[in-house]
């Protein structure tokens, strides 16, 4: 037991006199921090922001557009239309002219056959399919009015009701789609439950892998078994990961809670006080899972190198919550999204990504857990099998197949 | 120059004839794939077929005609006619419906409706009501006029020498450079990735001191560099492939993909760009390799350039809106963060000549100081063990 304290207070120091790990660990959320109070004044307005805005946005240029219209459509302008912004030419080589004299900033000519085809070209010198600054939705409304033979109340019926009252019968509170919010949280919440648990766990693996590389390892095992080595490893990491969670997740509520006053956030974006209960428990399972099957690995590899190339075999379960993320924010509760959270390879992140997304029932959270820890019980004890002496030192090239059946206890 | 050969077709295969390579060379494809098969499954699961109710007071859909059918992956969405609120809350609330809208009577006046929901209909089946309320405004309409009006007009930006297009239907020829772009630089920053482990591995295992026994450092650099280039080359080569074979297959099924137009000074301006970024990554990397001692320890140090050759990406959408920001410009004159900007604006704006000139210049100003950088680490660092060089060193007036 003393050994295993050894290995443990070893890790921990080893670890914790790295200037990278202080950096993930209080630099990040001190970064984090630091964005959030800037998004924050830059939300109420000050000069930073409109400094931000210029740095980011394009040149300034003339509003005025010209339009050449070869149809015939339009013949009169609305009167809603503030005059000056578009302006009729007879031809295009006159609005060309006008553009290349900086009198308009791009023109439309609508051919002869736009009420058959609907084409209209816009010439713009920039080029900028996506630019805010253009006059076309106005266009589209002259042309709609014209069409219409000049009757305003039909034209501005025909983009759906003008004001469309939206009532919710449900009883739980609604998130707006429109939030950025409702996407970001539980997106912030994956990602970080990613980090957290492959960032303790291949620490897990480097530190096994570059001992037996620089034949630490052979040296060691004289005086402790195995098993000690593998226990002091797993619960040292675990111990370090654990408070890197307990860092991050206390930050990203104690902002979110903040950010409540500085947005004005309706409630429904508040994390209960059981998030963070169940947090800890899916990132120390979890890491139970990968952590061991990281180890499992680094006993077999002969080195560093391959150690990393033989991560994906580990971590590919915990890549498929990430790649299928937007269907579990969009649809918390639907069939895949149960399935992946219940499931114990996916389980630790996929779950926390519906619990930060909300309407989980207790049950599901429950037998999730219950499943995740039988789950880390047999990998645990595989790996504790694999982790001995012959495998330790033995500096055979690693395959796939030598992993998987030493994980079924199949030598 | 027999063993500049030698040395080049040696490092060429490798790396290629290597199953990992080959892995990573078709999985982009594949990877690219199943992102398009995933759009679209969830485009499809987005909409939702489960009816929308109405009930009308207005008299405007007494004769309702159905909206036009929605475009594949979206799906169509039933509208049902109610007479009486309670019967569509009861529906609503036995999922029989997904939404349903009380048209008031002077809704043609006011234009004022309620929607009524349990969990907010995605905007898909809210643009199919619209598009049915419309309809119905519109049949009194010539068929012609309620035609266009209903299906919008279709603008074409056209750059004003009208060489380039794009337009809702074409947006191929936006994506395309963008595309081309991209995979440019995921290619050149993982072959120049292999450069910098065959530099540092021969070192580490000690193959580099037999080499030099035998050729200059200057073959064996230039040859690394050069076996470097064509690796990287077989790459873009192969997913050039992919995708006009893509390009050809889709347009069968999507014709939006139809309509493609190169326009050579494109293509001019991504290849000047891209060529002198290539060399420049790569001396940077077999610098890299040259000046530490271990191949972890490199990988490290290359993820301080890999940031800022990908830090544009971050800034895409502000990019794809403001094509000529102040900041655009300005990383369009960084070395490091050229290439990607140059990709990512050249799509949405014509850049400026001169802009393209001087990001250029500074390009091949800075690939010739990268590839200096390498020789002088490379023959400063090649025989040295377990102490990592220097950069005051290689700065340093020491003759080498």
């Amino acid at each position: 037991m003393n050994k295993t304290l050894l290995v443990l207070k070893h890790e921990i120091t080893t670890i914790l006199s790295r200037p990278s790990f202080l950096f993930a660990m209080f630099g990040i959320p001190i970064i984090g921090a630091a964005v959030f109070i800037i998004a924050g004044q830059l939300n109420k307005g000050n000069p930073a922001q409109n400094l931000l805005t210029q740095l980011i946005s394009s040149p300034q240029t003339t509003l005025a557009e010209g339009y050449v219209d070869q149809s015939g459509i339009i013949k009169d302008i609305p009167a809603s239309v503030q005059p000056g912004l578009l302006v009729a030419f007879p031809d295009e080589a006159s609005a060309s002219q006008a553009m290349v004299d900086g009198k308009i900033s791009g023109y439309y000519v609508i051919p002869p056959d736009y009420i058959q085809k609907g084409n209209i070209n816009y010439i713009r010198p920039d080029f900028n399919p996506l630019s805010s600054s253009g006059q076309s939705a106005l266009l589209d409304w002259i042309l709609q009015v014209n069409l219409l033979a000049g009757n305003t109340q039909l034209a501005t019926l025909i983009n759906g009701p003008k004001n469309l009252e939206k009532v919710s019968l449900s009883p739980a509170p609604q998130r707006a789609e429109s939030n950025m919010l409702t996407f970001f949280l539980p997106y912030a919440v994956t990602m970080l439950f990613y980090i957290i648990i492959l960032s303790a766990a291949s620490l897990l693996l480097s530190s096994v892998a570059k001992e037996k590389e620089n034949r630490v390892l052979e040296i060691l095992l004289l005086s402790i078994t195995p098993r000690q080595l593998l226990t002091g490893k797993i619960v040292g990491l675990g111990l370090l990961g654990l408070v890197q969670t307990i860092a991050w997740v206390g930050t990203g509520r104690i902002l979110l809670a903040r950010s409540g006053t500085t947005f004005n956030l309706p409630i429904a974006f508040q994390l209960p006080p059981s998030f963070l209960i169940w947090g800890l428990i899916f990132f120390l399972l979890g890491y139970a899972v990968y952590a061991s099957l990281m180890a499992g690995l680094g006993a077999l590899v002969p080195n560093l190198r391959e150690a990393s190339q033989a991560t994906i075999l580990v971590i590919f379960p915990l890549i498929i919550p990430i790649f299928l993320i937007s269907v579990l924010i969009n649809e918390p509760n639907s069939l895949l999204a149960t399935i992946l959270s219940l499931f114990p390879l996916t389980s630790p992140v996929a779950m926390m990504t519906r619990l930060s997304a909300g309407g989980v029932p207790f049950w599901q959270t429950l037998l999730a857990a219950v499943l995740l820890a039988l789950t880390a019980m047999v990998v645990v004890r595989s790996v504790a099998r694999m982790f001995h002496a012959q495998s330790l030192l033995s500096g055979q090239p690693f395959n796939r197949k030598m992993f998987f059946n030493a994980l079924l206890g199949k030598s | 120059m027999s063993k500049f050969w030698k040395i080049a077709s040696h490092e060429y295969s490798r790396h290629v004839f290597r199953r990992r390579f080959l892995m990573a060379l078709f999985s982009v494809p594949l990877i690219m794939v199943f992102m398009v098969v995933l759009i679209i499954v969830i485009i499809r699961m987005d909409s939702n077929p489960t009816p929308i109710g109405y009930i009308d007071h207005s008299g405007l859909l007494a004769n309702a005609i159905s909206q036009p059918a929605a475009k594949w992956p979206e799906r169509t969405v039933p509208m049902l006619a109610y007479t009486d609120e309670t019967t569509a809350k009861a529906d609503l609330q036995a999922g029989k419906l997904q939404a349903y809208y009380i048209i008031p009577g002077d809704y043609l006046t006011t234009g004022q409706a309620q929607e009524i929901y349990l969990k907010e209909p995605k905007g898909i089946a809210a643009q199919q009501f619209d598009a049915f309320l419309s309809a119905n405004l519109l049949a009194n309409q010539p068929a012609e006029i309620a035609n266009r009006i209903l299906g919008g007009s279709n603008l074409i930006v056209q750059s004003s020498d009208k060489t380039r297009e794009a337009s809702k239907d074409r947006f191929i020829n936006i994506l395309l450079p963008i595309l081309a772009g991209i995979l440019f630089i995921v290619g050149m920053s993982t072959s120049s990735g292999y450069l910098m482990q065959a530099v540092v591995e021969e070192k580490e295992n000690r193959t580099m001191e037999i080499m030099v026994t035998s050729v200059s450092p200057g073959q064996l650099m230039s040859a690394k560099v050069i076996a470097d280039i064509a690796i990287g080359v077989t790459q873009l080569l192969v997913w050039a492939l992919f995708i006009v074979l893509a390009l050809i297959i889709g347009k069968n099924f999507i014709p939006s993909l139809g309509g493609l137009k190169f326009s050579g000074e494109m293509i001019a301006i991504i290849v000047a760009v891209m060529v002198p970024a290539f060399i420049m990554i790569s001396g940077l990397m077999a610098a890299v390799g040259a000046t530490v001692s271990e191949a972890s320890e490199g990988q490290q140090i290359m993820g301080l350039f890999t940031i800022p050759i990908w830090l544009p990406y971050i800034f895409i959408a502000v990019f794809i809106q403001n094509p000529n920001s102040p900041l655009a410009i300005a990383m369009s004159f960084f070395p490091l963060t050229a290439p990607m900007t140059i990709a990512l604006r050249i799509g949405f704006t014509s850049i400026p000549s001169w802009q393209v000139i001087v990001s250029v210049i500074i390009l091949v100003l800075s690939a010739i100081g990268a590839v200096w950088l390498a020789g002088r680490a490379f023959r400063l660092g090649m025989l040295r063990y377990g102490q990592r060089l220097h950069w005051k060193e290689i700065f340093s007036r020491q003759r080498v």
